[in-house]
């Protein structure tokens, strides 16, 4: 291993639990599995990751409907069936009806990559246990081509989830944890930093109260996150808002809250 | 020796496998701890943990194994002994973070604290009293995420005028039970038939129609596609396990059976409460103290199509339900009982409440305050077979 250590990157702010969590992951070659709320950067991590280490990055998103299989490879027998009505050539060769997946491309990779399953908890219940055996052996069959698809490197897997579903046991067992917990003040101020020039004090202390404040309320159901921040944050200092308005006018608070609801909640409670 | 830890952790109700054992032993002898106290918390938390609500958990099983290095009275392990000769362990600051931790902290959190570890004794820590007489003497701050605040010595009786801890044991639904639960089944398979339904894509090969339209196509192939029938119902199960609700265990347990063995369903997650719904629900039907998860955490878990199913007497005292402190077993955190359930039903769709004890309409009376108020909230029916079938026809029906 050339890089020892992982140290977060000019973008991107991690905590040192985080960085331990990053670089035990690789030493044991275990996955690292990454929770916390939305908006708390842990698909922006793997992109850290990758630009730390120069790695490359492959990113594999996970929709309600993607099966294990979808990343390691898929075997396009509609578009044979098709080419077999016209007798296109090169039917009867199976190889070039095989797609590798994400999971695929990163085995197939001649360097060490980083893999990025993202979201992992959009997927069926079962998802997780489908890939045990892949992400445990780093290879897989195709019993189409007779091939074994076998990972050169071990890549570095990094997997999300943003805790709508739990993860079964047996998944869990293998990964390593680390949760993201919502930035304090002072950590969210080194945040905002990292993607401001500079911004006025000022404003960002009156922005902040106020965002804090928001969180605090309990009917609001969909929480303001760090992105969401930053681009108020972006609006507000655009704008050019007088910072002590901030909290008794909201301004652009379409930016921060996404939820109608939420929005007359907020409203209501500054009245008073 | 260290094994010990396992067990410990183990004792605190963490499911470590031997696999993460091994792994987390894998890891030390790759020194990945750095040699400190502090890096060994944190690997064994990210190797041995796997969801941030057994975090407390953790910490009070690294306490009590680690506690005692400090103070030197306990034979250290060796495996520590070797991270000790090769570097200094980096104690310095901790003191200090430790009292500034305590300083933050709110009351609530160390009430909150404290009670975890007085049903902790009780059930199963023999040894009794640790904290209290180490008050403050831990040094183990962990960056403050450890409870330095075991030091709650001074708060003893405040506490236990705060609260009533009964040691009530509830019979636990999960134990099986070979009871004729068949109607209760055949009611739950209604919450299949509608799901078949449901919006999904059309995924799955129809092979009948696509040799039908293949053929009328001319023999040129045409492929057709059809929606998957899976049942995509998902269940929110809510248990009253207050003392109220002792009669009816035996019906409660029926429901759970037969939910349960009815496998059908694409996700069924079950919590237990006490009385009324407030900031917890436990995720045992002992309903032991800080066995619990928050509302807020059940969101996060569970999406608005989540069909709940509540079942509870509602039997309880108006200001159980609608003073911000009447919780008498637990926190309030800041609302009533009465809020916090519109809350809860504001988050899902469809949401009903099967109650063994309903009165009805009769509902004018000032001692069925609470039902009468939570059937404006909830859709409200008996615990019966009749009533289960007409709160499955609402959770079913479109909106």
């Amino acid at each position: 291993m050339q890089e020892t250590k992982f140290i977060g990157s000019k973008e991107y702010v991690a905590s040192p639990e985080l960085m331990a969590a990053v670089d035990v992951a690789r030493a044991l070659e275990k996955p690292l599995l990454i929770k916390g709320e939305p908006g708390t950067g842990k698909t922006m991590l793997a992109q850290a990751i990758s630009d730390a280490f120069d790695m490359d990055l492959y990113i594999w998103n996970i929709k309600s409907t993607t099966k294990a299989q979808d990343g390691l490879y898929v075997y396009d027998t509609i578009q044979r069936l098709y080419d077999s009505q016209f007798g296109a050539e090169g039917v009867d060769d199976i190889k070039r009806y095989i797609k590798l997946g994400k999971l695929g491309e990163a085995f197939k990779s001649e360097k060490q990559v980083i893999l990025l399953i993202d979201e992992i908890d959009k997927a069926d219940l079962e998802f997780p246990n489908d890939l045990l055996w892949e992400l445990d052996r780093m290879e897989f069959y195709i019993p189409e081509t007779k091939e074994t698809i076998k990972a050169k490197t071990r890549p570095i897997v990094i997997i999300t989830s943003n805790a709508e579903k739990e993860l079964p046991d047996a998944f869990l067992r293998r990964c390593i944890f680390h949760y993201i917990q919502f930035p304090e003040k002072q950590e969210m101020e080194e945040i905002v930093n990292v993607h401001f020039e500079n911004l006025d004090e000022n404003l960002l202390k009156y922005a902040m109260d106020t965002f804090y404040w928001i969180r605090e309320i309990k009917d609001v159901r969909k929480k303001p996150s760090t992105s969401e921040l930053i681009d108020w944050l972006h609006a507000l200092s655009i704008g050019g808002i007088d910072p002590e308005t901030i909290r008794k006018n909201l301004p652009y608070l379409g930016v921060l809250i996404k939820k109608d609801e939420d929005l007359d909640v907020i409203k209501k409670r500054s009245i008073y | 020796m260290f094994t010990e830890f396992l067990y410990v952790c183990r004792n605190k109700g963490l499911k470590v496998s031997t696999t993460e054992w091994i792994t987390f032993l894998d890891a030390l002898s790759h020194d990945l701890a750095h040699s400190s106290l502090d890096g060994l918390y944190y690997l064994g938390r990210m190797i041995l943990v796997k969801t941030e609500s057994d975090f407390d958990k953790y910490d009070t099983a690294f306490l009590e194994y680690f506690k005692e290095i400090n103070s030197g009275n306990m034979e250290v392990p060796e495996i520590i002994m070797k991270f000790l000769e090769k570097g200094e362990m980096d104690t310095t600051g901790l003191n200090k973070e430790i009292y500034q931790f305590d300083v933050k902290r709110e009351m609530e959190e160390t009430k909150r604290m404290f009670r975890e570890r007085v049903t902790e004794q009780n059930t199963e820590h023999n040894g009794g009293n640790y904290w209290i007489g180490t008050s403050g003497g831990s040094a183990f701050g962990h960056h403050g995420r450890n409870p330095g605040g075991l030091r709650v010595g001074g708060q003893t009786g405040m506490q236990s005028a705060f609260q009533v801890i009964g040691e009530r044991k509830y019979q636990d639904f999960r134990h099986d039970k070979t009871l004729d639960i068949r109607q209760f089944q055949v009611a739950f398979r209604r919450l299949r038939e509608y799901s078949s339904k449901l919006d999904v894509a059309k995924t799955e090969l129809d092979l009948d129609q696509t040799i039908d339209s293949t053929c009328n196509n001319g023999g040129y192939l045409k492929l057709e596609f059809d929606k998957p029938r899976k049942n995509s119902v998902k269940l929110l199960l809510l248990f009253d396990c207050g003392g109220t609700m002792m009669p009816f265990a035996e019906m409660c347990n029926d429901l759970f059976q037969a939910v349960h063995k009815a496998n059908h369903f694409k996700d069924v997650k079950t919590y237990y409460f006490h009385n009324c719904i407030y900031s917890k629900v436990y995720k045992d039907a002992e309903c032991d103290l800080g066995d619990w998860v928050d509302l807020d955490y059940l969101f996060r878990h569970t999406d608005k199509d989540y069909k709940v199913i509540i079942v509870g007497d509602a039997q309880m005292a108006p200001e159980e339900l609608f003073d911000k402190n009447g919780n008498y077993r637990g926190p309030n955190d800041g609302m009533s009982g009465y809020e916090w359930n519109l809350l809860f039903r504001s988050r899902y769709k469809k949401a009903i409440w099967l109650n063994p004890r309903y009165h009805g309409k009769l509902n004018s009376l000032t001692w069925m305050e609470a039902e009468s108020t939570l059937a404006e909230i909830y859709d409200m029916y008996p615990l019966t077979i009749d009533g289960l079938k007409a709160g499955i026809k609402k959770l079913m029906a479109p909106r």
